[in-house]
């Protein structure tokens, strides 16, 4: 017997055991599932692939931020720090105006082509981007920061910035989500001359520890693999990157992705649907949202949404209509219709996260309590997100998945403002709006009053959502509302053009992520003020602030250092001047619905193990990458 | 009327209608309510984290405008596009995807779309009017009726749940087909042109069951009241089989309509299948043409509109080319 299991049965093992392996589970694209990690691209298909230069706008939601390029600084997207990636160090500040700094980066860094990274490639980068500045379109957010640039040795150089910078790190390097600084390999680029501008750069040489091994030119999906010597790579010296290969794909529309991910096709999804995610987790019990009570998703995005208001157009220059406005959008049936009450709510014109609640909302908590409009009215209902959790609770949703305690703050927010429409009445009657026959407010010459709300269509059909929400929640109260959906293009014109606009649903000019709000408000200066009837699109200050106090305390402020206890009170300063006048209705932090699946990788960042920010598509998912685990599977 | 005058008349009426077509196209992105270049700079605002400066914005917004032909009055605007178009054949620079050429993403995209709809389109009209044919010729019989009930049950199906259901049925449910494909790339092997085959299959079925519907009603109607043709009433006196009046007669003098439809519909598939390219992940002139409508990327949408005008203007002055040989009547005017 002992012979026929040497003989027979040992053989017949190998051969089930060499069957096994080669049953592995293989991806599309002929590598090992269980050693690819698969995410959704952030923007699906892309129509140029082959975009892969750093100076235009190229391909970038195919995982370059990520995956590909390495940055002087990063962000710690956990804590709001910035810390050195292709620097050694900290910024050294050369002068006492902060104009002058040193650079100093680690020596031993590689390109994926073997060529090691110097100085030579950053003052490269700064000749290229300051000589075709008219001509490149990636380089605007660092070419009129940096003034001049030299090299010190092979491993340090030198900048001077245009103004008093405090903000080095997180403009040379990472603030949220990625950086336009990225350094171009020298010797790949300047054999192309005049041509650079033009460049295609495909397939890149990058500096991360993953290199492209394939992409599809139609734009789908993109292939990243481990390079051997990754951790002689940008950020090789930051731990292990767990998966062999990285697979960005589109799995097109929302119904198809969310099926897909029942089948375990991929791991990480973006912004999906509540309705969708909950239809995949009844599926598929390895789905999983962001955290396991109520909002369920990640609200720590650096930015909210929020209703822009043409604060120089009559009658929305008055601060009592801008406030009826506020006190008749009825937040709490917004989000339950529109988002099935998994969103945080923000009254200030901050996104409220743990990194800005420290900063604004918590010290400005008292003030929000205490806000009193000219009338002696209270409008601040610190009880919204104990409403939120009653009103969930009769809708039927599970008591174990509703927050208690301090977590209904942290859920739903620090307050929101009342629902009033009889003070909304109130406030319209004092500056002459009553209703008129029709039931709609009238303007005071008694002409009828559109009031017109500008909001995206299906291309952010969250948004599209909540904009119908909002005009329905307007029209209830009396407002003739004209609800415009509209493309991504006209959506940027009308908030950029003052005799287009006059409400409109916007999420991207008030980010911030750490202390320093200059980030999301240097543009309040009375330059980028135009006449009410201008059809000259703005360069900034899409909010539209006209006070003159506000424009010293941002200019003031930039010549403070963003850790100055200062720089914050004038911070302060500004969201209590905004949200006294109402200039914009700040809603809510953007959800971020990132469901996950963990049939083939685990450890994912959750609100119970926040190590980073969940997003695939910021550069800090390097953290991701170095955390995960694989399954086994 | 000679021949060359006949022709010479539908030549002319050719290219009237390419001058009028690629004016229109010129025109009518300009009453678009995006402006391409601030929703570009907005992008890119977005993306700086907000940190360009208002003077980086002026320089971007000049540089832009000259880079994309945007400069000057709309009429120097009109007279070098017109210049580069009839010259060149070149519709610039994708505005959204620079610095990528918008004839170069058109072409890119057009053998996906024309592959998958040139045949989808051919075999739907193939197939819908042999069933419609047979439906029509034999209209009297049950067995036609049933045939008929098929057009009637698909025909009416709005295409999108049409699409879902083939996809959740022989993707999710029974998953013989991929739910979202990958296309290989590379040198194409025969390996992977049987995976492109394999990968369009899902998107082209639905294709089929969409226009298979239309093209059996339309035959059935057609083949019906020819049937009725004093014509076709000799040929059964005459002792004309069954089958040489269906196909000889009937079908040869109904299918003149069916003609036309197809020429045109095969016009239209430049145009590219929106939903079926989103629905089933599939590259194509569609997607790419919703990017550009959405973003306001003016030269991405003349160029595959333009493409489009010339490849239906095209099929028509073919047909009208062809109608003679096709049909007696015609000829003998």
């Amino acid at each position: 017997m002992v012979r026929l299991g040497r003989y027979v049965l040992a053989p017949l093992a190998g051969l089930l055991l060499a069957g096994a392996s080669q049953a592995q589970e293989m991806t599309d694209v002929g590598t090992p599932r269980n050693e690819t990690l698969i995410v959704q691209t952030f923007d699906g298909k892309t129509a140029n692939p082959n975009a892969q230069n750093p100076f235009n706008l190229y391909a970038i939601w195919r995982g370059f931020r990520e995956l590909g390029w390495s940055f002087l600084w990063e962000m710690d997207t956990a804590t709001g720090q910035s810390y050195p990636e292709l620097a050694a160090g900290p910024v050294e500040v050369l002068n006492p105006e902060h104009t002058k700094f040193r650079i100093k980066i680690r020596p031993g860094v590689f390109w994926s082509d073997g060529v090691e990274l110097t100085a030579d490639d950053f003052i490269y980068t700064l000749d290229t981007a300051s000589k075709y500045k008219d001509k490149l379109n990636f380089v605007a957010g660092y070419v009129n920061y940096v003034k001049s640039w030299a090299k010190v040795d092979n491993y340090t150089f030198e900048v001077e910035t245009t103004k008093t910078a405090y903000d080095v790190q997180t403009v040379l390097g990472v603030y949220t989500w990625g950086s336009q600084f990225t350094p171009a390999p020298k010797h790949i680029f300047e054999p192309q001359g005049d041509n650079v501008v033009t460049f295609e750069n495909a397939p890149a040489v990058t500096l991360g520890p993953y290199k492209i091994k394939e992409y599809d030119p139609n734009g789908f999906w993109q292939l990243w693999e481990l390079r051997d010597d990754w951790q002689r790579s940008g950020w090789g010296n930051a731990g292990t990157p767990k998966a062999k290969y990285v697979l960005y794909k589109d799995f097109g529309a929302e119904e198809t992705r969310a099926l897909s991910f029942v089948q375990n096709k991929y791991d990480i999804d973006t912004f999906m649907s509540p309705d969708s995610i909950a239809a995949a987790k009844a599926r598929n019990p390895a789905i999983e949202t962001f955290s396991k009570t109520f909002p369920y998703h990640d609200m720590n995005d650096a930015c909210s949404y929020g209703i822009y208001i043409n604060q120089q157009k009559a009658p929305y220059d008055k601060a009592e209509v801008r406030w009826a406005l506020a006190l008749t959008v009825d937040l709490k049936t917004v989000g339950l219709s529109a988002l099935s009450g998994q969103f945080k709510a923000a009254a200030m014109p901050l996104s409220d996260t743990p990194i800005t609640n420290a900063a604004f909302y918590g010290p400005l908590d008292g003030f929000l309590n205490e806000l009193t409009l000219a009338d002696g009215y209270k409008p601040f209902d610190p009880t919204f997100g104990q409403q939120m959790v009653e009103a969930l609770k009769a809708q039927g949703a599970p008591e174990s998945e509703l927050p208690t305690g301090d977590a209904v703050k942290e859920g739903f927010g620090t307050g929101w403002w009342k629902y009033d429409p009889a003070q909304a009445e109130k406030l319209l009657a004092s500056v002459g709006i009553k209703k008129g026959a029709d039931g709609f407010y009238a303007l005071p010459d008694g002409s009828p009053w559109v009031v017109e709300l500008v909001f995206p269509s299906d291309w952010n059909k969250v948004m599209q959502r909540v904009g119908f929400s909002i005009a329905d929640s307007w029209k209830k109260a009396g407002f003739n509302v004209n609800a415009r959906q509209v493309d991504a293009g006209e959506h940027g014109t009308v908030g950029n053009t003052n005799s287009k606009f006059n409400l409109e649903l916007q999420w991207n000019n008030t980010c911030v992520y750490n202390v320093n709000w200059l980030n999301g408000w240097r543009s309040f200066n009375a330059d980028n003020v135009k006449p009410v009837d201008s059809s000259d699109a703005l360069s900034g200050n899409y909010l539209r602030v006209t006070d003159p106090e506000i424009f010293q305390l941002v200019a003031d402020s930039a010549n403070l250092p963003t850790e100055d206890p200062q720089f914050a009170e004038n911070g302060r300063s500004i969201m209590k001047k905004l949200t006294e006048g109402m200039q914009e209705i700040n809603l809510m932090n953007i959800p971020t619905t990132i469901p996950t699946n963990s049939t083939y990788w685990r450890n994912y960042p959750k609100q119970d193990n926040f190590y980073a920010a969940p997003y695939s598509w910021w550069s800090s998912f390097k953290k991701t990458i170095l955390n995960i685990e694989p399954t086994g599977k | 009327m000679g021949v060359l005058q006949y022709v010479a008349k539908r030549i002319g009426l050719y290219l009237a209608v390419l001058f009028i077509g690629l004016s229109i196209t010129f025109l009518l992105p300009r009453f678009m309510p995006a402006n391409p270049i601030e929703a570009y700079i907005s992008q890119l605002q977005s993306r700086a984290n907000g940190s360009l400066t208002p003077e980086a914005i002026a320089e971007m917004r000049a540089s832009l405008e000259q880079l994309y032909g945007l400069k000057g009055d709309l009429l120097t605007q009109y007279f070098n596009y017109m210049k580069r178009i009839v010259t060149q054949f070149d519709f610039g620079l994708s505005i959204a995807f620079y610095p990528q050429s918008v004839t170069t993403m058109i072409l890119g995209a057009l053998p996906w779309t024309l592959g998958l709809l040139l045949t989808s389109t051919v075999v739907a009209w193939l197939l819908g009017n042999m069933v419609g044919l047979v439906a029509g010729y034999f209209h009297t019989k049950k067995a036609a009726t049933i045939l008929e009930v098929v057009g009637i049950l698909l025909y009416p199906i709005p295409y999108y749940i049409l699409a879902v259901s083939v996809l959740l049925l022989l993707a999710y449910i029974f998953p013989i087909f991929p739910l979202s494909p990958t296309f290989p790339v590379g040198q194409m092997t025969p390996q992977k042109f049987g995976m492109v085959i394999y990968n369009s299959l899902l998107p082209a079925l639905t294709l089929v069951l969409a226009g298979f519907g239309w093209n059996i009603l339309s035959m059935k109607a057609l083949a019906v009241a020819t049937t009725e043709e004093p014509y076709v009433t000799y040929a059964r006196l005459k002792g004309a089989s069954n089958w040489t009046r269906m196909v000889r007669y009937v079908f040869r003098n109904a299918m003149l309509p069916q003609v036309t439809a197809l020429a045109l519909s095969l016009g239209t598939v430049f145009n590219g299948a929106l939903l079926t390219e989103m629905l089933f992940s599939y590259p194509g002139v569609g997607l790419i043409m919703r990017t550009a409508a959405g973003g306001g990327d003016y030269n991405v949408l003349y160029g595959a509109i333009a493409i489009s005008i010339i490849a239906v203007a095209t099929a028509g002055l073919i047909i009208d080319l062809i109608y003679p040989l096709l049909d007696p009547r015609i000829r003998h005017k």
